[in-house]
């Protein structure tokens, strides 16, 4: 009964106590902020590397993609154990490539990730058609031009009478075949008609029908330049490719290792937020790229999305999907694996991040731990003429020790609690609190520009939240043993005696 | 009757060996209120703590109604400081934190568990303000021992001391931190509290003059009771040596 009385009445009492639970307290709001942030970037990462791959992933070395036709493949993977977990595949070809444009003057040449992709199923397997800036309120996005971009398409040709061929729907693919003697010293050359900025693309490219300017979608980083200006000394973004802008896009061709280019239009923009995406994702349709590279219609990878009902979970899909498709073609040409191991060391490298950031945060809090020690031990050596008292009056050692460890679970539930209120309302408040921040000091908090997220993204996991409460409990548990055995073995007098 | 048998106490600090007690033979008979006078150093507050199993001695025994205390387990002789001893400290020794009231009723807090204190909790505070009236302290009940007067603080750590009935009271210079008035009440209490309870009370003091209300004197000289006469010492009515 005493033990009670006493932590609740040293709680009210000492000062040092809220010494103890300041330091609890903010341990635990740092680490509850810390570990929501970092989740939700880390689900915010996650979500949307799933959202541009699908469930399953499957590709080839081979250049010239697959040896068999998509439906042909299908097939195989349908009618193999995998195949009931599986609702729909998208046929893709994945190749490198560059994208040529002039902005202001300047000759822009970008290396990209081409995909060609079957709109219509890539949305079915993944989250496709949300990062399609102009179109997401689309069920399927479109390769198609809109009006508006039409009619800067139009005014472009008009401004520049070089590209009048692609007006009148002349020549927009094209391949060129290099002589023999191009491969002669270090390499092809490449006669791209980078040369003639106004008169792109080059004018004797064989004919080619098609009715209408072919559509692409180009990352939102890759359209769009950021600057410091140096008046706001804000980062800005300026638009160097606007829906209905010609762009030059040069790659290999499948069948030998020849360039082949052609021209399209600007579409829409691709904007997954995604820096590394944004920056690098170039998406036409994939006749077009097939037709381009002279693939026929062969693809180089199968975007495979699997059931509702199929567990989501690394082993059980590994386990019953990507081994099992695995097992119907050679694995040294055809490649079956997850999208996280697709991912796996960007996602190892967050986990890795996390937990490094953890182990730190916990040696922060376990250096509150130390504070909270030499807190106990004044505490210990203040009260040693109350233990004095206690035992002169019958309290045990024990009970003694009791009243210190107790006072140390009383500090540790208060820090703890209070800190949990704190992180959790730094946690959903935090971007208000980012917005205030910055605006006193001037200095941005949170770059928007580099992490491409409108906001700061949270996610509060309940099981964290617990196991750092548990993990502060015990730091000032443990923090309070060596002062609380000391107080307990201290004999009555001479702790009576103590001045 | 407690019985003190040739006891011997040391303290050592580094290489430093002070002898307090030398062979110390003591008896207090139930119901005796017995005084233990000497100069500073002379190993009275020692002897107290001794009997009271606040410290152990380096050789001797001391008895209680014929058992022996001095080797007891910690837990046993817990038991026996919250139910058998009171004590009454120069400095009062009351807890800052609790009030006078919570001070007093501090030997139940410590006997009885939080459930066990729920059941009793009644007849416990009907003993605390029994004593508190007895004290006359009952209109300081809720305040803090610093916003007490040291009589006062005195007589409260008096009601907390007598709280469980103590066979012996310990009382180590009761009125050394007391002006002559005060001094005189808290003298003249505990000879109430012996005479009316019959509780043995064991009062260390160099104050010879409140020595008058004992039954009986020792004076300790060097660590041993002194064998010269009592009459050389004090009064001869108020004296009796032993040892």
């Amino acid at each position: 009964m005493y033990k009670l009385i006493l932590c609740m009445r040293y709680l009210r009492t000492r000062y040092l106590a809220f010494v103890c639970i300041v330091s609890v307290m903010l341990g635990v709001a740092t680490l509850i902020v810390v570990n929501s942030v970092m989740s939700g970037f880390s689900n915010k990462l996650r979500d949307r590397l799933h959202g541009v791959l699908s469930d399953v992933i499957l590709d080839t070395d081979n250049f010239a993609g697959f040896r068999e036709p998509p439906d042909e493949i299908a097939k195989r993977i349908l009618a193999s154990p995998a195949g009931p977990h599986i609702e729909v595949m998208a046929p893709t070809v994945e190749v490198v490539a560059t994208i040529q444009f002039q902005f202001r003057g300047m000759n822009v040449v970008k290396p990209v990730k081409l995909t060609g992709v079957n709109a219509d199923v890539q949305s079915k397997v993944g989250g496709f058609g949300q990062f399609i800036s102009g179109q997401k309120h689309l069920a399927v996005p479109s390769f198609d031009l809109s009006p508006e971009a039409l009619r800067r398409f139009a005014r472009n040709i008009d401004e520049n009478a070089g590209l009048d061929e692609i007006m009148r729907g002349k020549a927009t693919l094209e391949a060129e075949k290099p002589n023999e003697s191009d491969f002669l010293g270090s390499g092809p050359r490449i006669q791209a008609p980078i040369d003639v900025p106004t008169n792109f693309p080059a004018p004797d490219l064989p004919q080619f029908e098609a009715p209408k300017p072919i559509g692409i979608f180009v990352g939102h980083s890759l359209a769009h330049f950021r600057y410091k200006n140096p008046e706001t000394g804000l980062t800005e973004e300026i638009a160097a490719l606007k829906p209905g802008d010609s762009v030059l896009v040069a790659t290999l061709a499948a069948d030998e290792m020849r360039p082949v280019w052609g021209t399209f239009v600007v579409a829409d923009y691709f904007k997954s937020d995604m820096s590394e995406y944004d920056s690098q994702f170039v998406y036409m349709s994939l006749p077009d790229l097939q037709r381009l590279r002279r693939m026929g219609d062969r693809v180089s990878h199968m975007q495979i999305k699997l059931k509702e009902a199929t567990p989501k979970s690394f082993t059980f899909v590994k386990a019953n999907v990507t081994d099992e498709i695995q097992k119907l073609f050679r694995p040294y040409e055809v490649r079956a694996a997850t999208w996280e191991e697709h991912q796996g060391p960007l996602l190892a490298a967050i986990d890795v991040e996390r937990g490094i950031l953890n182990l730190l945060l916990f040696m922060i809090v376990g250096v509150a731990g130390f504070s909270i020690l030499a807190i106990f031990t004044m505490i210990v050596s203040e009260k040693i003429r109350d233990i004095g008292i206690m035992k002169s009056l019958g309290a045990s050692s024990r009970g003694v020790m009791g009243i210190f460890v107790w006072y140390a679970v009383l500090l540790g539930f208060v820090g703890c609690s209070l800190g949990t209120v704190l992180g959790l309302g730094i946690t959903y408040n935090i971007n208000a609190i980012e917005k205030g921040i910055t605006v006193l000091t001037g200095a941005e908090l949170f770059p928007r520009d580099i992490y491409y997220f409108d906001k700061i993204p949270t996610n509060v996991e309940s099981l964290t939240v617990i196991l750092v409460n548990i993990g502060a409990m015990s730091i000032a548990i443990a923090s309070s043993l060596i002062p609380a055995y000391r107080a307990a073995r201290l004999r009555p007098i001479q702790a009576l005696r103590f001045e | 009757m407690l019985l003190v048998e040739n006891l011997f106490k040391t303290y050592r600090r580094n290489v430093d060996v002070v002898k307090v007690l030398s062979g110390v033979n003591l008896t207090v008979e139930d119901g005796e209120f017995l005084s233990i006078v000497g100069a500073s150093g002379s190993g009275k507050s020692t002897l107290l703590h001794l009997m009271g199993t606040l410290d152990t001695p380096d050789s001797g025994s001391i008895y209680l109604d014929g058992r022996r205390i001095d080797q007891l387990s910690n837990t046993q002789r817990d038991i026996l400081r919250n139910r058998t001893f009171g004590y009454v400290f120069q400095f009062y020794h009351l807890l800052p934190e609790l009030s006078a009231y919570e001070n007093v009723l501090m030997p139940a807090f410590i006997r009885e568990s939080t459930l066990d204190w729920l059941k009793t909790r009644r007849q416990w505070r009907k003993r605390a303000d029994e004593l508190f009236e007895r004290v006359g302290l009952s209109h300081r009940k809720t305040h803090k021992p610093r916003e007490m007067s040291g009589g006062e603080m005195q007589r409260a750590a008096i009601a907390r001391s007598l709280l469980q009935n103590p066979r012996v009271l310990l009382a180590d210079e009761p009125t050394g931190n007391l002006d002559a008035q005060n001094g005189e009440q808290i003298v003249q209490l505990l000879r109430n509290l012996n005479k009316d309870d019959g509780v043995s009370i064991v009062m260390v003091t160099h104050n010879l003059d409140i020595v008058k209300a004992t039954d009986r004197v020792v004076k300790l000289v060097g660590g041993r009771v002194a064998e010269e006469p009592a009459e050389r010492l004090f009064p001869p009515r108020l004296l009796s040596a032993v040892g």
